[in-house]
């Protein structure tokens, strides 16, 4: 860098430009006065060469370079293109950046960029505040919010949290590498990654865009965001308002959302709607106008078109929240009363004005039946939408950085869901045992279960046990060149444990493995965010070995097998059940796909024609049952099952 | 058990489980299209069949039965053996 020559101040006077002092200006040793036109410059500039052209996301190019702008205490990179800039200070300004039309850009006194911000999540009245911060993973917000009764370990997270915020602490902002930012109206106290594409913005002020070339953000036309951070590839667009948000990787905000005080991890996807307080755990979805999440929390949630919760029978201040386990979804319309909890992979349908908790009945359905809340267990398991649902997120999952900061299990039955399904189906037992026969329903923790459904959803949710038993076994046995008994044997020689399993916003855990790391953190055995999320990582890839050691047990409680004893006869038993039971719910799951062919979803095709015409247009539009990829692969995966058993058997036996 | 029998309980089960008078129900009649029996409805037919006869469906069969003929033919099928 050196300073301006007398005669290049000339010639940059010449093109209407000034400077406070010309002093202060520094310039790369290449830098080339031309391009420089009616820019006013104050305080300490330092500008790189303009020697090259500028790409547009059109694939328009143009020369870089620096006209109409007015610019305090910058450090500009070299090929930039700056034209029509109100107001652009204290900002380090990287190469490539194309700032047009922008009203101001500028970084107000000692800024946090977002980070440090407290979000009143989850209650909103208060008590469980996030700090949110750019290295914020679903799992650390869900130890700050969730163990509020901890207060030592809330504590020492914070403390992480706070050292890392005050390093962030700056007077000067960044605008990364290759960024765009094009017709914006005010942006205060931001912080830019590069690649991010900021386009016709109303306002954003005092957050953090995190963005890389792989995982490029963008911000879109008339969005307000005021205290946030939004990660990686996330994309918030169409009058989108937020303000105190926490924006995960690749979470889509649009067509007019709007959020305040909650957190979306990663690929949630909001529209038309609002959310208030909330916690939105990983693939949080809610498309549809007139949905408000408020104070919840959601983990692999889909909000039917006007979803609605209440939290306002409270007399103190709004202190009730709601929890949706994983996978859940809601019906249109459908209203719950705060404080309640959904059991995993629920179907909430109709309005429920009592308060319940469902979380020992897993693949349920809760519907309204006059006024009541009425419970069928594991009716879920059967839906076609369960089992196409497990298999469609981890194909869409958008994050395409190469550091994926939330921890996710994809599995449908995993020790959680199972450990959930296990305590299901024995408390339906107890019921039977205990609810005389004249009893329409049992009534449990706010919900009406019919008697009549015990018994046979008892036996659903045994398949789905004998299920997750034999394909933990084959999925350990497919690691080793199995040939014979003795070789399975000794997977089966190891440490069993029966802990509670849960979903940390995405991370399937046991109580064991978090209960240990709280520890540590208590300990102040982990020193700052970067060994917290190291920690994680290791639970995260501990889960396969863990997991085995659970099924163990679960094969130690449920069928009465010591597993350091296991006998060739009670493994041949657990494949068996396996086949027999995944073959029962494919057929299932088979026939429930049926109903989307069936008369009633035929309604309204053929509009002007006879019964032929309803048939043809309907298997123009919607294609045979036959012919449905899903199906074929559901008898695809029957065929499978037959193969592999009997080629384990064979082995075995 | 005679197949008059068997129909005669089927049809006294659907009408406590669906809330309806045996008469609205007939040896044709189909759970959903015909009774208006919703998923949850039918699945407790099929629990409402096994204590009503003292059997045990196996639980994808019984999924197939969807009219009151079906329901009949299989349970008879069951009860008979």
């Amino acid at each position: 860098m050196r300073n301006l020559n007398q005669k290049e101040i000339k010639k940059l006077k010449m093109q209407n430009c000034f400077a406070e002092n010309w002093s202060k200006i520094q310039v790369d040793e290449e830098f080339n006065v031309k391009y420089v036109n009616n820019v006013r410059f104050y305080g300490n500039i330092r500008i790189g060469k303009l020697n090259n052209t500028v790409k547009y996301s059109d694939g328009l190019e143009k020369h870089s370079m620096i006209r109409n702008a007015d610019i305090f205490n910058c450090a500009i990179g070299d090929n930039v293109f700056i034209s029509n800039v109100k107001s652009l200070s204290n900002y380090r300004i990287e190469d490539q950046v194309i700032i047009e039309n922008v009203g101001q850009l500028f970084v107000e006194g000692k800024s946090i960029f977002g980070n440090g911000y407290e979000i009143e999540i989850l209650n909103e009245g208060g008590g469980r505040e996030l700090k949110i911060f750019d290295k914020l993973t679903a799992q650390i917000a869900y130890m700050l919010v969730l163990y509020r009764h901890d207060e030592k370990l809330v504590r020492s997270i914070e403390k992480m949290i706070d050292k890392y915020v005050e390093n962030e602490k700056s007077e000067i902002g960044t605008i990364g590498k290759n960024s765009k930012i094009l017709n914006t109206n005010k942006i205060t106290n931001v912080k830019i990654g590069s690649n991010t594409i900021i386009s016709n913005v109303t306002e954003l002020f005092n957050g953090t865009v995190i963005s890389n070339s792989s995982a490029p953000t963008i911000i879109g036309n008339g969005v307000i965001a005021k205290n946030f951070i939004i990660h990686s590839g996330s994309k918030i667009d169409d009058n989108v308002i937020i303000d105190g948000c926490f924006i995960g990787q690749s979470v889509k905000l649009g067509k007019q959302y709007s959020a305040e005080n909650s957190a979306f991890f990663a690929n949630c996807e909001g529209f038309h709607g609002e959310a208030c307080s909330i916690f939105a755990g990983p693939y949080t979805v809610t498309h549809h106008k007139s949905t408000l999440l408020i104070a919840g929390l959601f983990s692999f949630f889909n909000a039917g078109s006007g979803t609605n919760q209440s939290n306002h029978m409270y007399k103190l201040g709004p202190l009730h929240q709601g929890i949706i386990e994983r996978g859940s979804k809601t019906g249109s319309f459908s209203y719950m009363l705060w404080p309640s909890r959904v059991g995993a992979f629920t179907a909430v349908i109709g309005k429920h004005y009592s308060n319940f908790d469902t979380t020992d009945f897993p693949f349920s359905y809760i519907n309204e039946v006059n006024g009541k809340s009425i419970l069928t267990p594991a009716m879920n398991l059967l839906s076609v939408g369960t089992t196409r649902d497990s298999e469609k997120w981890p194909n869409r999952d958008k994050r395409t950085d190469s550091n994926k900061l939330d921890l996710i299990n994809f599995e449908l039955f995993n020790p959680y869901t199972i450990g959930k399904v296990f305590n299901g189906y024995n408390k339906l037992l107890e019921f039977v045992e205990k609810t005389d026969k004249k009893v329409s329903y049992v009534n449990h923790n706010g919900v009406k279960i019919p008697r009549l459904l015990l018994k046979t959803t008892s036996k659903y949710y045994r398949l789905a046990i004998d299920i997750f038993i034999g394909q933990s076994v084959l999925k350990k046995l497919d690691k080793i060149n199995l040939s014979n008994f003795v070789e399975a044997k000794e997977l089966f020689d190891e440490d069993v444990n029966f802990d509670s399993w849960f979903d940390m916003s995405g991370l399937i855990i046991s109580t064991r493995s978090s209960e240990e790391l709280q520890l540590k953190i208590k300990n102040n055995e982990i020193k700052n965010i970067d060994e917290l999320s190291y920690e994680f990582n290791k639970i995260f890839n501990n889960y396969s070995k863990e997991g085995w050691k659970w099924t163990l047990g679960l094969i130690e409680k449920y069928l009465g097998i010591d597993p350091k004893n296991i006998t060739a006869d009670n493994l041949i038993n657990i494949i068996e059940k396996w086949k027999k039971s995944s073959l029962k719910l494919n057929k299932m799951v088979g026939k429930d796909a049926t109903k989307e062919f069936n008369i009633i979803t035929k309604i309204g095709f053929g509009i002007d024609g006879d019964e032929d015409a309803k048939d043809a247009d309907f298997e123009a539009v919607r294609g045979t049952y036959e012919g449905n990829k899903f199906v074929i692969q559901l008898k695809e995966k029957a065929l499978e099952i037959e193969e592999i058993a009997e080629k384990i058997m064979g082995l075995i036996g | 058990m005679e197949k008059e029998k068997v129909e005669a309980k089927v049809k006294k089960t659907i009408a406590k489980v669906l809330e309806k008078t045996e008469s609205e129900i007939s040896s044709d009649s189909n759970f959903i299209f015909d009774l208006g029996a919703d998923s949850m409805q039918s699945l407790q037919l099929i629990a409402g069949f096994e204590e009503e006869f003292d059997i045990e469906m196996d639980e994808d069969e019984a999924l197939e039965i969807q009219s009151v003929k079906d329901a009949v033919e299989f349970i008879a099928g069951i009860v008979n053996k």
